[in-house]
């Protein structure tokens, strides 16, 4: 018989604050962890991989509810990073709060490259913004206003 | 429902860069023309980036720059030429070249200047060619340039005279650069040049802006940067060719012998051999991290694929680098790497490093890897696992062993028994992981033999001479001369075109903010799901009393022309109230009537008669439907009235009829002598009156319940329940008043014309009732009307 449990943390803040705890285990309780308050929220982080970029993608799975939408958007328009971590730890010692034993298994930061979804159910992507496309580098250009308009030869 | 998809397995050895694919193949891109016509900036493109470390005589680039400004002036008696060409070096700040590395042509000619985030030197940009009498016209540009601020760069200015007549004014201008931009370099925190291919992937992450710096796995990339000082892959070149940086960071990290990879969502490089702590390539024996046997895998999740036969045939690596000899151009050699006894003649597959590999070593390090890997990597393995102990601490990058036992043949086992190295995890809420791995290939004694290959090629170290033995055009002393060139230049006010910018903070509008306004669509005149009435609401049922009285016209209006009303009742009592009648199907149909397309505002009538009396009289209207079998839609509620009452002013007699309920429980029935009455208003039945004697009292105590105590107007029926057991008392209800005759129902019910009930004492939850009706005629024998009469 296992007695293994996963629990799902999110976070999302960018250099000067953070924005939003949210826990997916502990059902209508705020809870704490590493001294700081994780409030619940429903959400399903899934395909947390780690290796060759291919599929480095991952998607939350959130209710479409005001909150959300609210927290998502926002992390979207001001490129805030999203932390998702995943806790293993043992069903039997305690259900009501995180044990300070349990094993941090899984990490992924992204920003939120994406939101899609229906009324009711959206889903986040994180990952990079790093676009396949374009070319990048080097990033700077020649303009008018760094050369002005170059010497005909 | 989310489904999840993988990339097909056979993907994985490209992902992961372990094969590559050759499309084309050519001269090498680090040969750069020496004697060609000096080239020009042109808007738009990228500007380069010189990026070398010059250290133990190896590394640096010569760097062929571009012009952006031009001044050209002649002797109007010689007719010697000055050109004075403004160049852009790099992007970024470098340190000073010394003299001796600056030529035109192959030549340490002219005068220099250089400096950063400024304009080179002072002189204005244009064309003063005079003619000169019996001299050759010098046909120089005549858009010369304008100046720019040139910030975040490291600029020129070459000045040189060429006698009348010559054909060099024109040549290109090149720089040896032994020590490129300064960045702040991984391994010592320190700022200044770099030959590490790490320091220039972090430069160019950060100065793309594509994603944070955040999301760059610093550890994994300082591990990348000491297996590359360690084995000596160092990057000597010019960044000029823009690309996407995806595409960049994928394609370099191959010629690295790293590998792009991604840990907790960030990004970084690692080695693709595994290392040391010091960050040279391990030799040793391999210990796996963790063995997965069956007690792990998840039954048919074991997914192989063998590399095809084109990336498993033997080759010879043809490696393309560039030897740099100090001061010098640099010589594009190439070096031919194989597996002893293998593709002794081919094929041959091309790697092009001469753009930044100055070091033979890699190169050869480099092609022994491709080989190697060809030779020795044979399949990529995909399972899912259960977790366990290994859970909180595998990581990409791990090597770990797949040991799973087969029986397929009778009394012999065999197992699939391999190291792999970890190239992706992928974790499910689930707790199921899914692991996919490249074949680690070990020898007898658990050492990588790839890492062994890669680890023991070294190249010839055979130098090729440059060939160059006329060194007469440097100007005398230039080849030795270190001094620095001149920081020489000034500072151009930004130019009238700056970048357009939109201010959200004036336009003053979120991205998300929507709009205020309330909803208001236009109406659609063809989806109205039921016709207005023209003149106004519903008017209902009009033309009657409330309630209505017998022998009343009651009418109602359709909404629409061509309409049909029809009549129903419902008797009181069968429903609970009248928006129960509303809807109530125990009705029964009194007429329907269709109405015309014109005139049909006048409604349809109903003249009450005494069949409606004692019910509710509902109207309901239905509009012309086409498409029904009827010819008529659905139904829609005009009005309903109160239940209808007799006109009693049209009858000359009354009498009560009905049921008698005393404290025995037996209903008795009575019905009483005809009454004439003249004041209608004056008949009814009294409430509950305690009694003493034949005194009256309007109160029991308590003891019961007290109806509204009457005479009431036209009340048939009354009833009280006892609200305590109490053997005392005297009570009575009831007694029939008319205008002419009131009676206590103290008096009982001896009398023929009285109704009442009287009693001793009250039990609690006993019910006394008289209930019944008025029966109305004008000759004391026909029953003309019936009515319950109010409550």
């Amino acid at each position: 018989m296992s007695n293994r449990g996963q629990s799902q943390y999110l976070r999302i803040y960018d250099n000067s604050q953070t924005y939003v705890r949210w826990q997916a285990y502990y059902i209508n309780q705020t809870i704490t962890l590493d001294s700081a308050s994780w409030s619940y929220n429903p959400f399903n982080a899934d395909g947390m991989m780690a290796g060759s970029p291919a599929g480095s993608d991952v998607t939350i799975t959130v209710p479409a509810t005001t909150t959300a939408i609210s927290v998502f958007k926002a992390a979207l328009n001001n490129n805030r990073l999203c932390e998702i971590k995943m806790y293993e730890f043992d069903t039997r010692l305690s259900q009501s709060a995180p044990i300070s034993t349990q094993s941090l298994i899984a990490t992924y930061v992204g920003e939120v490259s994406k939101i899609s979804g229906n009324f009711t159910e959206l889903s986040i992507n994180l990952s990079s913004a790093l676009s396949p496309v374009g070319a990048q580098v080097p990033p700077r250009k020649f303009t008018t206003l760094l050369i002005g308009a170059p010497v005909r030869l | 429902m989310s489904i999840q998809i993988r990339d097909p397995l056979a993907l994985l050895p490209y992902q992961s860069g372990l094969v590559t694919t050759i499309t084309e193949e050519g001269a090498a891109k680090g040969q750069s023309p020496l004697d060609s016509r000096q080239k020009a900036a042109v808007i738009g493109e990228p500007i380069p980036i010189v990026f070398c470390r010059r250290v133990s005589s190896n590394g640096g680039v010569l760097v062929s720059p571009a012009a952006t400004e031009g001044r050209y002036e002649n002797n109007s008696t010689t007719n010697v030429l000055t050109t004075k060409i403004h160049l852009v070096l790099s992007e970024g700040d470098m340190d000073q070249l010394p003299i001796k590395d600056v030529f035109q042509r192959a030549c340490r000619v002219g005068t220099w200047a250089q400096t950063y985030d400024r304009r080179a030197e002072t002189w204005d940009p244009g064309n003063f060619i005079v003619a000169v009498a019996t001299k050759k016209f010098w046909n120089c540009p005549l858009y010369c340039g304008t100046q720019g601020t040139y910030d975040n760069m490291t600029t020129l200015s070459f000045i040189n005279t060429h006698d009348d007549e010559s054909e060099l004014w024109d040549r290109q201008v090149h720089c040896f650069v032994r020590n490129g931009i300064n960045v702040t370099r991984i391994l010592d925190d320190t700022l200044g040049p770099s030959n590490n291919v790490i320091d220039l992937a972090l430069y160019l992450i950060t100065q793309s802006s594509r994603f944070p710096s955040s999301m760059v796995d610093l550890t994994m990339m300082e591990d990348a940067a000491l297996f590359c000082n360690a084995n000596g892959l160092f990057y000597n070149g010019e960044f000029k060719e823009s690309t996407n940086l995806e595409d960049w960071l994928q394609s370099i990290s191959s010629d690295f012998l790293l590998r792009v990879s991604d840990k907790n969502g960030k990004k970084g490089l690692r080695p693709r051999l595994q290392t040391n702590a010091n960050g040279t390539i391990k030799t040793t024996a391999i210990e796996p991290v963790f063995t997965f046997t069956e007690d792990h895998v998840i039954i048919e999740s074991f997914e192989i694929d063998y590399i095809s036969l084109e990336n498993r045939k033997a080759i010879t690596a043809l490696v393309l680098w560039r030897q740099q000899p100090d001061s010098d151009i640099g010589i594009i050699r190439s070096a031919e790497i194989r597996m002893t006894g293998l593709a002794d003649n081919g094929p041959l597959e091309q790697y092009d490093l001469s753009q930044f590999c100055a070091t033979e070593d890699h190169a050869v390090k480099v092609g022994t890897y491709r080989v190697a890997s060809r030779y020795y990597v044979t399949h990529t393995l995909r399972i899912r696992v259960a977790p366990s102990s290994f859970n909180a601490t595998l990581i990409v990058g791990d090597v770990v062993r797949v040991r799973l036992r087969r029986e397929t043949n009778v009394g012999t086992v065999s197992y699939h028994n391999y190291f792999y190295e970890v190239e992706r995890i992928a974790r499910a809420i689930s707790g199921v992981i899914s692991l996919d791995l490249i074949h680690f290939p070990v020898d007898s004694q658990n050492r990588s033999l790839v890492g062994l290959a890669v680890n023991a090629a070294v190249g010839n170290g055979y130098t090729v001479p440059t060939g160059r033995t006329d060194f007469t055009c440097d100007i005398a002393g230039r080849a030795v001369d270190n001094t620095p060139l001149p920081d020489v230049g000034e500072t151009i006010s930004p130019i009238n075109d700056p970048p357009v910018e939109t201010d959200p903070a004036e336009l003053g509008n979120e991205p998300d903010d929507g709009p205020t306004d309330p909803v208001d669509n236009p109406e659609d005149p063809l989806d109205e799901p039921e016709p207005e009435y023209p003149s106004g609401p519903n008017p209902g049922v009009t033309g009657v009393s409330d309630p209505p009285v017998e022998g009343e016209t009651a009418n109602a209006v359709p909404p629409c022309p061509g309409g049909k009303v029809c009549w129903y009742r419902v008797r009181k009592g069968s429903v609970a109230d009248i928006e129960e009648a509303a809807t109530t199907p125990n009705r029964v149909t009194i007429q329907c009537e269709t109405l015309g397309t014109s005139g049909w505002e006048a409604g349809a009538s109903l003249v009450l008669t005494n069949d409606d009396i004692d019910h509710y009289i509902i109207a309901e209207a239905t509009c012309p439907d086409p498409s029904s079998p009827d010819g008529f839609g659905e139904p829609s509620l005009i009005g309903i009235t109160d239940p209808a009452i007799p006109d009693i002013y049209s009858y000359q007699y009354v009498r009560w009829q009905g049921i008698l309920i005393s404290t025995s429980g037996f209903p008795t029935a009575k019905t009483t002598d005809w009454t004439s009455f003249a004041s209608p208003g004056s008949v009814g039945l009294y409430g509950l009156w305690g009694c003493v004697g034949n005194v009256q009292i309007t109160s029991s105590g308590g003891l019961t319940t007290i109806p509204t105590l009457g005479p009431a107007p036209w009340r048939a029926s009354v009833s009280t329940t006892g609200l305590i057991t109490n053997s005392t008392g005297s009570y009575g209800l009831g007694g029939l008043n008319t205008s002419s005759t009131g009676v206590s129902p103290c008096q009982g019910t001896s009398s023929s014309t009285q109704v009442a009930l009287t009693w001793g004492g009250t039990v609690e939850g006993q019910t006394i009732s008289i209930s019944g009706l008025w029966q109305f005629s004008n000759n004391q024998s026909t029953v003309l009307a019936e009515w319950g009469g109010f409550t």
